[in-house]
């Protein structure tokens, strides 16, 4: 009897452990691997550093030298600037000196301003960047006179109120740096190209039609002198990369019309306003400008044919533009030049332009797409007229201000989103190399912050590009796509019916072993 | 016979509508768009021979945003197989979109971006995230910024929360949704407009979460998109419902006309279409009877006309003398004797 009631028990207790041991592989062992393997592979990211950045609270700190004939002067003046010239994107960090007598003589004897200029560069620093001279001198015409360094002349303590106008408008440009932090892009930021490592410049000289109008222009030289020129003035932001091509047989219809005038020659062909940015796409077609990795500023000089010469283009307001060269551009793209041949070259068949104004234009264009600001006129002040290819001292400070500031508030903006994106989207990976290019640009977001505080506008600069190009790298790293083909929303789909089967009687026999493992122990007792 | 007379109706009567509708309209009333650049991404995503049709709608799309406006360099195109190629194409290099055979789609100057197995879920979620590899050129890349209006236009076969990308994948509503999010994240555009030509086609846009989208489709969820009409030459239908009568609308567009998107968005009545035409307008700030159409279908190109110059007074020349670079000839070439009858004595 005890025999035949002890192997059903056996036999019982071995099928019930045999289950358990299905329950403690599956369930005990398997689901916690599968969630630990299925897991969105993420490495940890300084989330409460991201989420602490507050674009809206970076600004540049810049050193400015007040050169004055007595102290009360500087004093004046110093205080007039600090008090109106209010910005949470600027703090100018104002010294106050007085001009030592030997210079100040020498100053009141030269004649002209580029000597005196030079007389203080003898003396003073006006390398230096980041760094902006006010010097009085006594024999000025002008209340402020501006020129090519780093450096103005005011004329006493009275032209205070233009000085600071003249500092506002020219060379701080609190509002257009306020326009790089802000959200929404303003006037100044729809026109120039976004941040970035570097740019492609390409000339395009078109000639439509070739066999009726030789064209004689170097345009490789051109480009290399002028261009080239400009560029390499710019080295310490951007990697610019220049070229030049020529296109033949893109004709393109400007429709023109031709008008009545009182010249020499009685009339003129009237382009309409709205056909130029036809004339954009029209060229973007061959200009194959996509060849080259960085974003291209397109240069073209397009050569109007003979049977429309001389063209002139009319404005919105419908009125003729009345200048030398006939251009226009567009923002963020680049800028064209209408070479239109005299009636005496269209006779010879030979057009050669003029080098130096279509260049000058080019460049007029070119500063305005690569950022820096028209200068409006102030009253009381005097700019120097720019006669030369590279830009003003102080304009390349600017630049640099404003990009930095640009690029810093866009590398922490990637940044905040792609941490809101990961809380979102479940789905997105994160890998060691993107995980090294968030804490770069964490790192050189703060190390850009702290230098710009600093006013080290350089290593500022520098730090906010490795920032931005590293925020830029992590946002759009292709990695990031990794589980597409494994969506969240499907992940059961592909789990249920693998492993449903197995676990149904897994889960069933659940309550069998519960039911086993309890009436065992009492059992075993009274036994 | 009928459905035709009832298209003609409303024709005239949309004209008419036009007519007095320019009449009291004052243009300034339009809400104004701040975008600075117009792109379009125009995917055709199923292949094989019996869907000429949807290759056919989206090169007719692809033609009507060109005319409007929007050049190449700013158009994605992506078409999944080669009709205009196709054994089975009776007329080779040609796609028409008409039973007369009047327009060819295809032309001479179509520049498709992605073709044949380049169009994968994954090449358009990359295009739309901006994640593609390090070595796609510029012009299989959609570089729109924080001022860009999109106009997105995809064909093909869905059904309810997916569209089939080539007969063996498929994109959820969910991923396009995500997709578009993280567009918006990251400032690639200012507004999207997205338009769906498939069967069940408005379950795509129903999970979508970003802001500044209006979304149209074909059909609601339950309901098939038909084709329009057969070509007995071409011997398969040649085009979708909804698509033929969109493209009867564009063709009375012209860039600086004055229609505006609910003009767009009431363009295939359900007698017309059979199926129902969706609209998802809740994520879109503007109202749309206010928008004018062109500001997705147009190309807007800011042109700012310079009178400047840098009087340069002194010729530059450049310091850093580089290595020169220049691919000029040297000399004029000549043409040499086929045969080379003067290298061999004694011919005469």
């Amino acid at each position: 009897m005890s025999k035949h009631d002890k192997k059903p028990n056996n036999d019982e207790s071995s099928r019930m452990w045999a289950s358990a041991s299905f329950v403690g592989v599956l369930i005990i062992i398997g689901v916690p691997l599968w969630w630990k393997t299925t897991e969105v592979f993420r490495v940890s990211l300084p989330y409460d550093k991201i989420n602490s950045f507050d674009s809206d609270s970076h600004y540049i700190s810049t050193e400015l030298i007040i050169l004055a004939n007595d102290a009360p002067t500087a004093d004046a003046i110093a205080n007039h600037i600090r008090n109106s010239l209010h910005s949470d994107v600027i703090e100018i960090n104002i010294t106050k000196q007085i001009l030592p007598d030997k210079l100040r003589e020498t100053l009141d004897a030269v004649a002209e301003e580029q000597e005196a200029v030079e007389e203080i560069g003898g003396i003073f620093d006006l390398k230096k960047h980041n760094a902006f001279y006010v010097v009085q001198r006594n024999p000025l015409f002008q209340d402020v006179w501006i020129g090519g360094e780093r450096l103005a002349f005011f004329r006493d303590g009275k032209a205070a109120n233009n000085l600071m106008e003249a500092l506002r408008k020219w060379i701080y440009e609190p509002s257009v740096l306020h326009g790089a932090r802000s959200e929404t892009a303003d006037t100044a930021r729809q026109v120039r190209f976004p941040a970035g490592n570097g740019y492609h410049v390409v000339l395009s000289v078109v000639n439509p039609k070739p066999q009726k109008l030789k064209v004689e222009f170097d345009a490789a030289e051109a480009v290399e002198n002028y261009i080239g020129s400009f560029v390499d003035e710019l080295k310490e932001l951007h990697n610019i990369t220049i070229k030049s091509q020529w296109l033949y047989l893109l004709d393109f219809d400007f429709q023109p019309k031709k008008t009545a005038d009182t010249t020499k020659v009685g009339y003129h062909y009237a382009i309409r306003h709205e056909r130029l940015h036809l004339l954009l796409t029209k060229l973007e077609e061959r200009a194959a400008t996509h060849v080259s990795e960085l974003p291209t500023i397109n240069l073209a000089l397009y050569v109007t044919q003979c049977d429309m010469a001389p063209a002139f283009i009319y404005d919105t307001r419908d009125l003729k533009v009345e200048s030398l060269t006939q251009a226009f551009m567009s923002p963020k793209w680049g800028g064209v030049v209408l070479g239109s041949p005299t009636l005496e070259e269209c006779g010879d068949g030979t057009y050669r332009p003029r080098v130096a104004p279509i260049m000058g234009t080019f460049l007029a264009q070119l500063r305005k797409l690569i950022g820096i600001t028209d200068k409006a006129p102030i009253r009381g002040g005097y700019l120097e007229v720019l006669r030369s290819v590279s830009p003003r001292r102080w304009e390349v400070d600017a630049l640099l201000r404003l990009r930095t500031l640009e690029q810093v508030t866009s590398a922490e903006r990637s940044l905040k989103s792609l941490a809101k994106l990961l809380g979102e989207i479940s789905n997105i990976v994160i890998n060691e190399d993107v995980g090294a290019s968030i804490n770069t640009a964490v790192e050189n977001i703060q190390q850009a912050r702290d230098w710009m505080a600093a006013g080290r506008l350089l290593d500022a600069y520098r730090a906010s590009q490795r920032a931005f190009l590293a925020a830029d790298t992590a946002f759009m790293d292709p990695s990031l796509l990794a589980l597409l083909y494994f969506p969240d929303d499907q992940k059961y789909a592909i789990y249920i019916p693998l492993f449903l089967p197995i676990m149904f009687p897994v889960i069933l026999s659940l309550k069998n072993l519960v039911l086993w493992f309890r009436g065992k122990t009492p059992k075993d007792k009274t036994e | 016979m009928l459905p035709i007379n009832i298209w003609h109706s409303l024709k005239l009567l949309l004209i008419y509508s036009f007519i007095f509708g320019e009449a009291f309209e004052i243009p300034d009333a339009f809400q104004k768009s701040n975008h600075t650049n117009n792109w379009a991404v125009l995917v055709d995503t199923s292949r094989f021979w019996f869907n000429y049709r949807h290759v056919a709608n989206v090169l007719s799309i692809y033609r009507s945003v060109k005319r409007l406006g929007i050049p190449d360099s700013q158009i994605i195109l992506m078409i999944s197989d080669d009709m205009a190629c196709n054994p089975r194409n009776p007329r080779p290099a040609t796609i028409f979109n008409n039973a007369h055979e009047q327009i060819n789609v295809y032309g001479d100057d179509v520049e498709v971006d992605y073709r044949g197995y380049e169009v994968s879920v994954e090449n358009f979620v990359r295009l739309l995230t901006g994640r593609v590899p390090p070595d796609t050129p510029r012009s299989k890349r959609l570089l729109t910024d924080e001022g860009s209006n999109i106009l997105i236009y995809l064909t093909g076969h869905g059904g309810d929360g997916f569209l089939k990308f080539q007969d063996s994948e498929e994109i959820t509503s969910q991923e396009l949704a995500d997709a578009l999010e993280q567009m918006w994240q990251k400032r690639r555009y200012n507004e999207i407009f997205f338009i769906i030509d498939t069967c069940q086609a408005s379950s795509m846009y129903e999970k979508f979460y970003s802001p500044n989208i209006l979304a149209t489709a074909s059909s609601l969820v339950g309901e098939d998109s038909l084709s329009h009409h057969v070509d007995s030459a071409i011997g398969v239908y040649i085009i979708d419902r909804y698509t033929y009568y969109v493209l009867e609308f564009l063709e009375n567009v012209h860039p600086n006309s004055k229609k505006t998107m609910s003009e767009f968005l009431a363009v295939c009545p359900k007698h017309a279409c059979i199926s129902t035409v969706g609209v998802r307008r809740d994520l879109f700030k503007r109202d749309p009877s206010r928008v004018p159409i062109t500001d997705f279908f147009g190309s807007v190109r800011p042109v700012i006309i310079t009178t400047d110059s840098i009087d340069i007074v002194d010729i530059p020349k450049r310091k850093s003398a580089k290595t020169e670079n220049t691919t000029k000839s040297q000399g004029k070439r000549g043409y040499l004797p086929q045969f080379p009858i003067d290298l061999i004595p004694n011919t005469v």
